[in-house]
């Protein structure tokens, strides 16, 4: 009974819409706060340069994100999508010399 | 994906409805702020501005610890008189807390303009609202952009026959019509929404993407900004009293080396032994350029008037600041002369009437889908929230300036109290809107914004000499063109008064369905020089 | 940069807009009648383009790159605007406007400027 339960929630459209909208709005944001830093560390030119390169890209990746969430065929793969992409990019950032952002 | 696009469009359509009116108004915010201080409506600059307003500091702030004077240009015809009085802990978080004062640049006179926030209320409310804490509000702002460039893409992929429908409109049928003039004003004008849209987040993007200059600068976003701009500190002691040169032959001489008009005079610590004077000309405006500085300057011993430095102007600036600066400038329509300043006002006004015209197809779907039967609560009030978003502000903006005429000038917190009528209008046209969120609610707000809108510049001429049928009025583009804008959008509204009023209401259940208005992008214009 | 200097881009964007309309068999019919031949569409469709690539030329004359690509972008767009509303209304005027307005730009810029 429990699991009925458990397994009639996890294929509502209300969950699934809900879960691909907190990927969207939050995981989108992290994967491009990850890449904004990645980026800003790792291309090539001066320091400044670099940093507003990245945050011009950065609300186009958010974007992207959000389109990502949404368009792919379930709200797992949306989270995959926008989650791994994150974590490599915070481990790039790692790499490039980020310390605790905050 | 259509369902992301009306869904991230509808929630805060509302919300970016007022931002995109108040922006566009935003444009010439120089010009309202004009039309808003009668007292200066006289000014006119001559030679002697700047030894006017360098006799007018030394007499009101002879031992300032610096001085800034803004010269008469184009869009205003005053010379502003900044300074910092020479007290200690002047500093508040990098916000200097200085004094200012207007100056008539014809007779040196100081003016004192009736206390109103004039085209900044608007200007800044566009993105920072009003009365909310500034933070929070910057960020709901920013959040309704990113839902806008959301619904901006997946617009463009829904739209599957984009190409096809590129320039289909078709009049006269409802719902359909509502969504030709949907498509009409998004998908035409698409290269200035992305633009807007996207830059309007990449003016605040030290508050929504920190994270890149966190990671490469010690400092964070101090670091960047010193690396780019690198600020030249005064010193931090006056020297001795001393006297000062006069300023007419300096400006005379950077009049003559940069080939352009003074713009703007500063000075550290007037008066002392240690005074550095900088007369800075206008650029040659490429809309590539930074948003602050650069401009040709020289800068002179303030106790001789020798030549210190010459500064010609900007260095090179690196490709991808020119990419960063070209879209905030587009943005902010920097560097616009009067023709391209109306063609950017006209481009708001078609983003006003595609986020308008979107929230009424929505209505009017749903309307349709009703057939016939009594609209729920939903449909009556997504309709009535975009009566209020619509009519509504404009009533309250109609409010807001006729009330800059009529509030008593010695009115104790003045400009308070015009922020208040426009509020109090706002909220009067909100209740009206919910209560009748229907074709008749929607005439009588159409009808009461026309009349609001025809009175102003009636207004105007009962309480000020400088309105359509004096010379004061013409004298300056500002004035007569804020009257006749007025007057435009009056006659606008009285159109689409007449479009609604006169479809029949047959069916009595029909509520908010009103016929296709022609030129939606005429619409909604808005005040101006 | 006054009125004047805009003309011509602008009107040049609108001949080319509405030859490129004019390539699209629901347009060409509702404005010229009926029965357009595939050839003369791909030749509005061609005409369209290399008029909108004009204008693009005259705005990189006009002004530096930057500004000019945008000016470009929003002349492109402004000069749609009457075209989708004389579509509907008066196709045949939309198709008149198209070369008379290009010219009477060019007699204006010359005359003066």
């Amino acid at each position: 009974m429990f699991t009925s339960l458990f397994q009639r929630l996890a294929v509502s459209p209300a969950i699934g819409v809900a879960s691909r909208t907190l990927a969207a709005v939050f995981g989108g944001y992290a994967l491009a706060a990850c890449a904004t830093t990645a980026l800003a560390l790792w291309l090539p030119a001066a320091p400044a340069t670099a940093v507003i390169t990245a945050n011009l890209l950065s609300f186009l990746i958010y974007t992207l994100a959000v389109l990502w969430a949404f368009a792919t065929r379930s709200a797992v793969r949306a989270w995959v999508g926008v989650l791994a992409p994150a974590l490599l990019l915070a481990a790039l950032a790692g790499l490039g010399g980020a310390g605790n952002p905050f | 994906m259509a369902w992301l696009h009306t869904w991230s469009g509808l929630l805060l359509g509302w919300l970016l409805l007022a931002m995109f009116v108040t922006g566009t108004s935003a444009y010439f915010r120089e010009e309202i702020s004009l039309w808003m201080a009668p007292e200066l409506h006289h000014s006119q600059p001559s030679p002697d501005t700047p030894a006017l307003a360098w006799a007018a500091l030394n007499a009101r702030a002879p031992d300032a610890k610096r001085w800034d004077i803004h010269l008469p240009e184009a869009r205003s015809p005053v010379a502003e008189l900044r300074w910092q009085p020479d007290t200690p802990a002047t500093e508040e978080g990098g916000r200097r807390r200085g004094e200012r004062a207007v100056m008539d640049a014809g007779t040196g006179e100081l003016l004192e303009p009736r206390a109103s926030r004039g085209g900044d209320f608007l200007y800044r409310f566009h993105f920072e609202l009003h009365g909310v804490p500034r933070l929070w509000a910057r960020w709901l702002v920013c959040v309704a952009t990113m839902f806008m460039l959301v619904a901006i893409i997946s617009g463009v992929i829904t739209h599957k026959k984009i190409f096809k429908d590129f320039f289909t409109f078709r009049p006269g049928k409802g719902q359909r019509s509502w969504l030709d003039s949907h498509n009409a004003t998004a998908v035409l004008a698409l290269p200035f929404h992305f633009m807007i849209t996207y830059s309007g987040l990449l003016i605040f993007m030290v508050m929504l993407m920190p994270w890149g200059m966190n990671a490469a600068y010690e400092d964070g976003w101090r670091g960047f900004f010193q690396d780019v701009f690198p600020r030249e500190e005064a010193p931090a002691e006056g020297g001795a009293a001393a006297t000062m040169v006069d300023i007419a032959p300096l400006v005379a001489r950077t009049r003559a080396t940069f080939d352009q008009p003074v713009r703007r005079i500063s000075v550290d610590w007037p008066n002392r032994d240690n005074a550095v004077i900088r007369v800075s000309t206008d650029k040659a405006p490429h809309i590539t350029d930074q948003r602050r500085g650069g401009n040709p300057t020289l800068v002179f011993n303030g106790g001789n008037g020798e030549l210190l430095e010459t500064r010609p102007g900007d260095a090179a600036v690196p490709r991808a600041f020119r990419v960063y600066n070209l879209l905030v400038n587009l943005h902010l329509a920097r560097f616009a002369d009067p023709t391209v300043r109306w063609l950017f006002f006209l481009f708001g006004v078609g983003g006003t009437a595609m986020v308008a015209t979107g929230m009424l197809l929505w209505v009017s779907k749903r309307t349709q889908q009703l057939r016939g039967k009594a609209p729920g609560f939903s449909l009556r009030l997504v309709n009535g929230l975009n009566m209020a978003s619509l009519t509504g502000l404009f009533a309250a903006m109609a409010a807001y300036f006729a009330a800059n005429r009529i509030l008593p000038v010695e009115l104790a917190a003045r400009e308070s109290w015009e922020i208040r009528v426009f509020f109090l209008t706002w909220l009067l046209a909100l209740g009206h809107a919910l209560l009748r969120p229907d074709r008749r609610g929607w005439i009588e707000q159409l009808a009461t914004i026309s009349v609001l809108w025809a009175a102003l510049p009636v207004v105007n001429m009962t309480t000020t000499d400088s309105h359509l049928f004096s010379a004061a009025g013409w004298r300056h583009g500002a004035l007569a063109g804020f009257d006749l804008v007025c007057l435009m959008l009056a006659g606008a509204w009285g159109y689409a008064l007449w479009r609604v009023a006169r479809k029949a209401p047959v069916p009595a259940r029909k509520p908010g369905a009103r016929p296709a208005r022609r030129a939606a992008p005429a619409r909604a214009a808005e005040d101006g020089a | 940069m006054t009125v004047i200097t805009v003309t011509l881009p602008l009107t040049l964007a609108y001949a080319g807009l509405t030859a490129l309309a004019l390539a699209m068999k629901r347009h060409h019919e509702a404005a010229l009648g009926a029965k357009p031949p595939p050839a003369r569409l791909r030749a509005f469709r061609i005409g369209g383009w290399v008029l909108i690539a004009l204008m693009v030329a005259s705005c990189l004359r006009l002004w530096p790159t930057g500004l000019a690509l945008s000016m470009a972008l929003g002349l492109i767009t402004l000069a749609g605007l009457p075209l989708v509303f004389l579509l509907p209304y008066r196709p045949r005027l939309m198709v008149w406007l198209a070369p008379i307005l290009p010219v009477l730009a060019v007699i204006a810029t010359l005359i003066l400027t």
